[in-house]
């Protein structure tokens, strides 16, 4: 369990420090040593807090469930020969839930259908008959109901949003960096653990960093998204949005 | 390094800093240290805002056992200042 080390850490220094702190200030009198017992005791509570807010589940787990997502899905795509890059949705277009779509034409113009897409595993998203996708859930769709409120439309917001998600929640990356400019979003990940492959399933619907960024940019944006580009190196993720209209 | 170890790190190089301070400038009052040690926590469990919200609540609830104690030692010092002792 990765809350031991700390509960461990905490109960050790809560001990030492109500032990030392009375030694400290009555037998040798001295302040400053008295002090240093104190911020013990402090430190040692703090760490007892951390410990049980650590998660129930080992990464282990966490893991095996993420990549068991992913591969049923990376085989429905790769079975059915998809090759386009998903689009992002805000979760106002899928009834709640923000999803991605994958087109099963190749890429064009797209017209929006005006109604909510429905929430179906097949779904047309255009005006065209042609115009026919797969809706899947992506690790983006998920951590949106993990945000307290929905963040607004500026990169400021987008990157406290995600800056939460990632540093905060997830524990995945160390920073995030959010520029918005003319129907893009340039976004950098610093000391990302979860890195881009060259693979199948991420080539369609990005990296499960890249995807919850593009989950939050289009719920903020209230725009459907594209992962235009994403290159990965020595920890720091680089990742180029499309706002679609 | 995970944001709990940053934040543990943070919250001892600044009690190490203080408390040095403190020492070197010849302090020896402890409720002086209880304080700046208390303002400290509060100032960084302020500045880690993006932790996760169950982590947030612990530490909260942590923040006003502290500031409570903090608010005693005030309490304590206004009633010293005003009595004239």
């Amino acid at each position: 369990m990765r809350s031991r080390p700390y509960k461990l850490f905490g109960i050790a220094l809560c001990a030492a420090g109500a032990i030392f702190t009375p030694i400290s200030y009555f037998v040798i009198a001295s302040v400053p040593l008295a002090a240093v017992g104190l911020s013990a005791i402090i430190i040692g509570f703090t760490c007892i807090a951390l410990a049980n807010t650590r998660p129930y589940l080992s990464p282990e787990a966490c893991q095996l469930m993420l990549r068991t997502g992913m591969e049923n899905t990376a085989a429905l795509i790769e079975e059915l020969g998809l090759r386009n890059r998903a689009i992002y949705l805000p979760s106002k277009t899928r009834g709640g839930r923000p999803q991605a779509l994958i087109p099963l034409a190749e890429d064009r113009q797209i017209q929006w259908v005006k109604e909510n897409i429905p929430g179906r595993l097949i779904v047309r998203y255009g005006r065209d008959a042609d115009d026919m996708a797969i809706a899947v859930t992506t690790p983006g769709s998920i951590n949106i109901d993990m945000l307290e409120t929905k963040p607004g439309p500026t990169a400021d917001e987008i990157q406290a949003a995600a800056t939460y998600i990632l540093v905060g929640v997830l524990d995945i990356a160390r920073s995030v960096n959010v520029n918005l400019a003319d129907r893009q979003v340039g976004i950098e990940v610093n000391g990302a653990r979860l890195g881009y492959e060259d693979i199948w399933y991420y080539r369609c619907l990005g990296s499960p960093i890249a995807s919850i960024l593009a989950a939050i940019s289009s719920e903020a944006l209230g725009k459907p998204i594209r992962i235009k580009e994403e290159t990965f190196n020595k920890g720091k993720d680089h990742i180029v949005l499309e706002v679609l209209p | 390094m995970s944001v709990y170890n940053r934040y543990i790190i943070s919250l001892v190089l600044t009690s190490c800093v203080i408390n040095t301070a403190l020492a070197f400038f010849g302090q020896n009052d402890l409720t002086l240290y209880f304080t700046l040690n208390i303002i400290a926590f509060l100032a960084i469990t302020l500045l880690y805002v993006y932790l996760n919200p169950r982590a947030r609540r612990a530490l909260n609830t942590i923040g006003v056992v502290f500031f409570a104690g903090f608010m005693v030692v005030v309490v304590l010092k206004i009633t010293e200042i005003l009595s004239g002792k």
